[in-house]
């Protein structure tokens, strides 16, 4: 059975129609498989190089203007301006060298960018100022996005991959301090870790850190100990990304292969296997729960777009408008949830906002 | 005033008159006995002395009284004079008086009756009789006062009878127009001082004066006569002003005992005495209120009563007037103050009385003016400036004493101005005048305000008079305003229409003086007043809308009506009976007509001003006026021509000239037509409705409620769009003309608010994509994506009724309707960024696609309109042009078009958009339209099998516009080499005649060789190196580069193309063939700088073109055979050997098989496809082959095919065809083309010039006349022409 809550709006214009009397277990997927695919509610042009990194910055009130920051291969960082559609600033900062991550600090004037470059900024924004206030060099040379994690006021904390190549090192900033560095055991053979996630629990609980290995594994870390808190394999080619829900200790993780991970976390912090989901295209690059946990989105090397009911890991549509792999893809933060959007970027050098929230 | 009084004073209003007769005619019976009898011989009297002056119209001054008549009553009346004025009979003695006697005091007996009677407006005529004695008794104590003084005066002063001539002069002529100009330069203080008697002497001193005076004055008293009188006069005139003053009593003894005089009244004596009383009294004041009250009531008794006796001349009338209107000018201080105290009220009345009948019932102009004047004065409303204005306790007090004359007043003023047009504007003027004055007195506001709301206990002694004062009450003022209304409305109604403009500019004061005043006594009239002000503002005299409009402007700057809840809610209540009748008017009424209804509607609303935000609050208001609006606003829509204007340009080539830029000029709003009205002044009207409703009301409950009209039925869709633009123009204050400022205006943000929901509204599928064509080749795809009207209004349906509703029947009708809807909200759109300025850029991202859509609409009327609004837009936002504003704003034209490409189903309009784009950009457009021509041309591999069309309409304007940009280097040269070829042809035809010999032709070879084998070439300039040099020139550079670098975007575009055009040139459509056609044909031309590509292409082209050419619609073969030309401009070599091969041999075979059918047939076979083909091959053919520079032995093929088609017996027009071909060919190779053409057919033996040369033998030569001789004859000579004509032109070599 369908939620008919998560469906609706999933369309190009407006409400999915709906009969009154709606018995929507049946009727829905038949009037969904009539609709046409369901269009990008704007296709962001612009970039002039393959996206890589998505980040919405749109929390703020009425006179803030709503602002994507995408990245892309050719080392820009652009700034969009989600009312005229247009690039606001492009900041150049990781010399010409593809931007992989993107994250804010409190609002869009501070942003945090991680380059190819092997730097990670801090970018000043305010009042129209476009310099890096300081940087964070982490030598290593992988795809890892880095994960930032507010763990109080003006206390962040930041998982990096660092130089050494099984290495995971989590920084404290701004201040810089390193916490800790997360080394697997001697003869672990994970590879590279491939993507991170710092979460925290209920207040007050410590944070944790998964990260996805390139031998498709899955690690909790204990930040405080710096040890491993459970292991799970979950994939047989390397983990390229993952999200994790904290309120439902339950993550999901992609990886080159055609298989979407879902796993669990029990009392026992021990990672389990949940459920497989088999696309029907190999390869994910980017996965991202929505923040109120009803849907998640992933990037597909297939040009597309999927988007599951997050509870039950149900297929509720594919979003086909690129022409090349879709690098990333980015929640929106908007206050108000009709406001919120899909954002996607992908090699063909288009970004595509969707708007496929719920109308109610 | 209890309510049977009041009851009473209603009733007895109408009746006052008739009941004063009576009244009279009793108290005379009760009063002296006699009956009618007296009355009626007086009146005979009267009659017949009237008769005998009128007669007689000689009364000059200063003439001896010769008149037996004249003569005999003034014996008698001085004989009287002695005991009349000594004692005082009573006046019921009256009756037992010779009946000579009678007049005099008849009517000083009338006057009494008539005084109290009057005075209330006979309101309680019954109880005033009791009063009668009361009111006489002053009159009979000014008559014991003054005798004694005036025998005291002893008659010593000789009289100065030098001055009577001066006098005489002095003195009126007979014609009152003379009177009226002697009355006037007296009224002045300085009358006696004339400059008119420069040599007069002066007597300043009240001693000198007395003595000059007393002569005359003692002589009147002994004689009343004229003569007398104009001593008297003459006298006067050279008193000083302050001596005058002196003996001012002493003067007006002897008049005021002339009109006093018993017995039978002599008019002219009487009339001189009333203007000598006159010339006395502007030339002194009146200070004593008892002088005052006394010449007041012996002035009245001059007059006529009303219904009483017959009236006197009109001359004595006149001076009787005009000496009241002396008397209460020169009236002053105390004595005026004391002359309006209630206990003068009987005197007043009854003069006020005499007034109104004489101003209502004379026929003479003059005396109404007069009577009119004089009651203005009267009633204190003179605005002469000696009237200082009246203090507030004053004007208190005047207005309780006048409350009782109003209603008598201003019935009988109501009477006087609804009277005959033929009594004259003044008349009707002043009585306005009048009539607002003492309305506008009495009701004021303030005065009510101040009265008490219990009448005042009477003092006892003061009781009877007290009685007849008014009691100004609510009660009171609530009845009067209900009587006052109507007779308002009945005024307003009837000068409103008035012929005269003066008339109607008093009505204006009228509203403005009254709606100033009594606002809230009179609240009820305001309907009628507003009513008539507002209708006034379009007045066709300058000065009557000028005045309106300032009180109007008057009125909004007081806020009077913002102030007043009563005022707005008759001006509402107005508003909304109009508003009611509103279509029902625009049906009946002619164009005036409505635009005068019109003009009131707009007036109403003006008047509200911010208040209409309240009117508009109430449902049951904004209702009727909506639907009053919808239904004038109906748009006719059954022009035909609309629908069947097309836009051109696109089908056929690319037109420069008809972008944007140049088209389309500011200001031009397409001009509607109305089911109801015709002219444009009433749109504007009904704008100007809509933009008030707009400034002033609540832009949200507007804008939702037209948008519900607007989505509630097709039939108002129109109108409600309409209604809206304007609203919002109005709402911006643009174009708005209000009287006041709104409170708070608009901010922009909630401006924007509005526009973005109607500009939603507007450009919704439903709204926006109407049929508005029927074109076979649209249609199919309108009818699959545009959801019926109908359906629309189903929220939801636009997105799921994919399914068609082929059964809907779309008419001219509908279609035209659906032009002007489209439109009308493209002029909205146009309006609303013209209203948000550069704030609109923001709103392109939405609005900018779809007006782009509709630029490239087919049908006329909307592409203009269309681009009308971009030049809006344009001019909006700031952009310099519209392709600066469609290359700023190309990311998101692209993004609609991108995303809307995913859909063709639903939106075959994208492909249209990129196409007015391309129209209307220039080459940097490109970059930024790349990415989506990349995604029309994967969207066409994707669907080429239903949307082909639509996708070759759009690659045929990117090509041309390709062309069109970067064409300029390729066509250039292009046409250089042309020249070169044409011109290297010329020569070497020339040098070819020159050197026809052989002998000759070998030596130039040899002077060649031997050139060349110099290497001396380069400047000789001779037919080889001009051959090739075109031809290499461009080669070298094109050829060396383009293996390495890559293709510019155009050319690689144009390439892409082309690859689709390949798989599409064998669509089953013949329509989709042609387009494609179109479209390789203006690739090549784009791919023509870059061979290396151009010539793969065209390998892989040719199969397919091969086709075309063969077998195909003759349509499709003459666009193969011009794509075949210009292809062969570029790769000729390589498309020769292949023509010649492939095509050539089935086309003349065709040819030639095909021409015995076509020689045989008759007309019919015109139609026939075969004809077509073969017209289409023979005009296609010869310029095909002297592009392709086809070799002889093709060329001969050609010649013997198309030979058979000179014959004379071919139709005509493939023989003209056949001509061309032969005509091309003479270009190409002119000697075996007239080698082959003699060989048919030589009209001329050639005659060699020596002996010693063989004869010339030509087959053709001595033939018969044949089928092909005419057409032959006609080709070699022009042949002839031509090589002439190269000789002429081209240099000897």
């Amino acid at each position: 059975m369908l939620d008919h809550s998560k469906l609706r709006g999933i369309t190009s214009k407006g409400l999915l129609p709906c009969p009154p009397c709606c018995p929507c277990r049946f009727a829905l997927p038949v009037a969904w498989m009539a609709q046409p695919p369901p269009d990008p509610h704007f296709v962001l042009r612009g970039t002039g190089a393959a996206v890589h990194a998505l980040h919405f910055s749109c929390g703020g009130g009425e006179p803030d203007i709503p602002v994507l920051f995408s990245g892309s291969e050719n080392g820009f960082i652009h700034v969009w301006n989600l009312k005229t559609h247009r690039v606001d600033a492009a900041l150049d900062g990781h010399g010409r060298k593809s931007v992989c991550g993107l994250k804010t600090m409190d609002g869009k004037e501070r942003l945090l960018s991680q380059g190819r470059d092997q730097r990670i900024c801090l970018w000043d924004l305010a009042e129209g100022r476009t310099s890096v206030t300081d940087s964070v060099f982490t030598e290593n040379v992988g795809f890892c996005r880095c994960s930032l994690l507010k763990v109080a006021e003006g206390r962040w904390l930041m998982a990096t991959a660092a130089k050494a190549l099984e290495e995971v090192q989590v920084l404290e900033l701004p201040s810089k301090t390193s916490v800790c560095t997360l080394k697997p055991e001697v003869g672990a053979k994970l590879g590279m870790p491939m993507c991170l996630k710092l979460w925290q629990g209920s207040c007050g609980s410590q944070p944790s850190l998964l990260a996805g290995y390139e031998d498709g594994s899955v690690l909790l870390w204990n930040l405080s100990t710096g040890k491993v808190l459970s292991q799970l394999i979950c994939h047989q080619e390397p983990v390229m990304s993952l999200d994790f829900d904290s309120e439902k200790a339950k993550g999901i993780s992609g990886s080159s292969e055609k298989v979407l991970s879902i796993w669990s976390l029990n009392e026992q912090q021990n990672l389990q296997v949940q459920k497989t989901h088999r696309l029907v295209n190999a390869g994910i690059s980017d996965i991202t729960i929505r923040p109120d946990k009803k849907i998640l989105a992933t990037a597909g090397w297939d040009h597309r777009i999927r988007i599951f009911g997050w509870k039950k890991l149900k297929p509720l549509a594919v979003l086909d408008y690129h022409t090349a792999t879709v690098h990333s893809v980015s929640f929106s933060d908007h206050k108000s949830p009709s406001d919120r959007l899909l954002a996607a970027g992908a090699k063909d050098h288009r970004i595509s906002i969707w708007s496929i929230y719920t109308q109610t | 005033m209890d309510e049977p009084q009041r009851q009473r004073l209603h009733a007895l209003l109408r009746v006052a008159q008739l009941r004063q007769l009576l009244l009279q005619r009793r108290l005379r019976k009760g009063g002296h006995g006699g009956g009618p009898a007296p009355r009626r011989a007086c009146s005979a009297r009267g009659r017949a002395r009237r008769g005998r002056t009128d007669s007689n119209p000689v009364p000059q001054d200063g003439r001896p009284p010769s008149h037996p008549a004249t003569r005999g009553q003034r014996a008698a009346s001085t004989g009287r004079q002695e005991g009349q004025a000594t004692q005082r009979p009573p006046s019921g003695a009256g009756g037992r008086r010779a009946a000579h006697a009678r007049p005099v005091g008849e009517a000083r007996q009338d006057a009494a009756d008539a005084r109290c009677l009057f005075v209330r407006g006979g309101a309680c005529a019954v109880r005033a009789t009791a009063t009668f004695l009361t009111a006489l008794s002053p009159l009979i104590s000014l008559g014991l006062f003054v005798a004694p003084r005036t025998r005291a005066v002893p008659p010593s002063l000789p009289a100065r009878e030098g001055l009577t001539p001066g006098a005489g002069r002095r003195c009126p002529a007979a014609r009152p127009r003379g009177r009226a100009l002697r009355l006037s330069s007296e009224g002045e203080p300085a009358g006696p001082s004339h400059p008119g008697h420069p040599a007069m002497a002066v007597f300043d001193t009240p001693q000198e004066a007395f003595g000059a005076l007393r002569p005359a004055c003692v002589q009147l008293t002994k004689a009343q006569t004229v003569e007398n009188v104009a001593q008297l006069e003459a006298r006067l005139a050279a008193v000083g002003a302050g001596a005058l003053q002196e003996l001012q009593e002493y003067v007006l003894f002897p008049l005021r005992f002339a009109l006093k005089v018993p017995g039978p009244r002599r008019e002219r004596v009487v009339q001189r005495v009333l203007q000598c009383l006159s010339a006395v009294l502007l030339g002194t004041r009146v200070r004593s209120p008892r002088l005052l009250r006394e010449l007041l009531s012996e002035l009245c008794s001059c007059l006529p009563a009303p219904h009483g006796a017959p009236a006197p001349a009109e001359e004595l009338q006149l001076a009787a007037v005009r000496a009241l209107l002396a008397l209460m000018h020169s009236a002053q201080g105390d004595a005026i103050v004391a002359l309006y105290q209630p206990s003068c009220l009987p005197l007043l009345g009854f003069a006020v009385s005499l007034l109104l009948g004489l101003a209502e019932r004379e026929r003479a102009k003059q005396i109404k003016l007069a009577a009119l004047e004089c009651l203005q004065v009267l009633l204190l409303q003179c605005e002469c400036q000696e009237h200082r204005c009246l203090r507030e306790e004053e004007a208190q007090r005047c207005g309780d004493l006048f409350a009782s004359f109003l209603p008598g007043v201003s019935i009988a003023l109501s009477r006087i101005i609804a009277g005959d047009v033929k009594q004259g504007h003044r008349t009707t003027v002043s009585a306005i005048r009048l009539f607002y004055q003492i309305v506008g007195l009495v009701m004021a506001d303030e005065q009510l305000a101040r009265v008490p709301k219990q009448k005042e206990k009477p003092s006892v002694e003061q009781s009877r008079i007290a009685e007849l004062i008014v009691h100004r009450g609510p009660e009171w003022s609530r009845s009067t305003s209900e009587k006052l209304s109507l007779l308002l409305r009945k005024t307003v109604e009837l000068s409103s229409v008035h012929s005269h403009w003066k008339v109607r500019l008093e009505l204006v004061e009228l509203v403005q003086h009254l709606l100033s005043n009594c606002r809230l006594s009179l609240v009820d009239s305001f309907t009628h007043l507003l009513k008539a002000l507002v209708g006034l503002v379009n007045d066709e005299n300058s000065e009557v809308q000028s005045r309106c409009n300032e009180v109007l402007r008057g009125i909004a700057e007081q806020q009077v009506i913002a102030q007043s809840r009563a005022l707005a809610d008759v001006l509402s209540e107005n508003l909304h009976s109009l508003a009611t009748a509103l279509p029902r008017l625009m049906n009946s009424q002619d164009d005036t007509g409505k635009f005068s209804t019109l003009s009131l509607l707009l007036g109403y609303l003006k008047l509200l001003g911010p208040k209409v935000n309240v009117v508009l609050n109430s449902v049951s208001h904004l209702h009727r006026l909506s639907k009053a609006l919808m239904q004038v606003l109906e748009l006719d829509v059954t022009d035909v021509k609309i629908v069947e204007d097309r836009r051109w340009g696109c089908v056929g080539g690319y037109d420069p000239s008809g972008s944007v830029q140049h088209g389309v000029q500011k200001g031009r709003c397409q001009r509607k037509y109305f089911r109801f009205f015709t002219e444009e002044k009433i749109f504007q009207l009904l704008q100007q409705v809509c933009r008030v409703l707009g400034y002033y009301g609540n832009i949200y409950l507007l804008v939702d409620h037209f948008m519900g009209l607007y989505s509630e039925s097709a039939v108002y869709r129109k109108q409600a769009a309409m209604v809206l633009n304007e609203l919002i123009a109005g709402a911006a204050g643009v174009g708005v003309d209000v009287l006041q400022e709104r409170e708070v205006s608009l901010s922009m943000d909630d401006l924007k608010g509005s526009i973005m929901s109607i500009l939603e509204e507007y450009t919704d599928q439903a709204n926006w994509y109407l049929v508005t064509s029927i074109d076979t080749e649209e249609v199919s795809h309108e009818q699959l994506s545009v959801p019926r009207s109908g359906l629309a209004a189903l929220p939801g349906a636009a997105s799921s009724s994919i399914l068609p509703s082929p059964e809907q029947h779309i008419t001219t009708r509908t279609m035209n309707s659906n032009v002007w809807q489209l439109c009308i909200q493209l002029e909205g759109v146009g309006c609303f960024a013209a209203v948000l300025g550069r704030e609109f850029r923001l709103l392109l991202l939405s609005a900018l696609y779809p007006v782009l859509e509709k630029a490239g609409d087919k049908t006329l009327l909307i592409s203009e309109t269309a681009q009308g609004t971009l030049v809006d837009i344009c001019e909006a936002c700031g952009y310099d042009s519209v392709q600066s504003l469609i290359n700023e704003n190309s990311d998101y034209l692209v993004n609609g078009i991108s995303l809307n490409l995913r859909q063709l189903a639903h939106q075959p309009h994208a492909a249209q958009v990129l196409g007015t784009m391309l129209r209307h950009s220039d080459a940097s457009l490109l970059p930024l339209v790349e990415d989506v021509i990349q995604d029309v041309l994967s969207a066409l591999d994707q669907s080429y099998n239903d949307q082909a069309s639509t996708f070759l309409g759009v690659l045929h304007s990117l090509m041309a516009a390709l062309v069109q940009w970067f064409g300029l280097s390729c066509s250039k040269e292009h046409q250089q080499r042309q020249a070169a070829e044409g011109q290297s042809r010329t020569l070497s035809h020339i040098q070819q005649e020159i050197t026809s010999q052989e002998v000759e032709r070998f030596f130039l070879d040899y002077i060649k060789q031997k050139q060349i084998a110099e290497g001396n070439f380069s400047d000789s300039g001779d037919e080889e190196a001009d051959e090739v040099s075109p031809l290499a020139k461009p080669e070298p550079s094109n050829c060396d580069t383009e293996g390495e670098t890559p293709l510019p975007s155009h050319a690689q575009l144009a390439k892409d193309v082309m690859e689709r055009c390949i798989h599409l040139l064998s669509d089953r459509n013949l329509r989709v063939r042609l387009k494609v056609l179109d479209v390789l044909e203006l690739c090549v031309t784009v791919l023509h700088p870059h061979g290396n590509h151009l010539l793969p292409m065209a390998h892989r082209v040719w199969p397919a073109l091969v086709t075309r050419l063969i077998s195909d619609d003759p349509l499709a073969v003459l666009r193969a055979f011009k794509v075949l030309c210009t292809l062969a401009q570029k790769c000729g070599d390589f498309l020769r050997q292949r023509f010649s091969k492939d095509v050539l041999p089935k086309l003349t075979s065709s040819l030639l098989s095909q021409a015995a059918a076509s020689a045989r047939a008759g007309p019919v076979y015109n139609h026939t496809l075969a004809y077509k083909l073969q017209l289409a091959v023979l005009q296609g053919l010869g310029s095909l082959c002297e592009k392709l520079d086809m070799g002889e032995s093709d060329l001969n093929k050609v010649a013997d095919a198309c030979l058979v088609y000179l014959s004379a017996k071919q139709p005509m027009k493939l023989q003209e065809a056949a001509q061309s071909v032969f005509r091309h060919l003479m270009r190409v190779d002119p000697d075996s083309t007239w080698l082959f053409l003699t060989e048919v057919c030589c009209p001329h033996p050639y005659e060699p010039p020596h002996a010693s040369l063989q004869p010339v033998k030509l087959r053709g030569m001595g033939r018969q006349r044949n089928e092909f001789t005419d057409s032959i004859l006609l080709l070699l000579e022009e042949l002839q022409q031509r090589e002439s004509a190269g000789a002429q032109r081209a240099p000897p070599p």
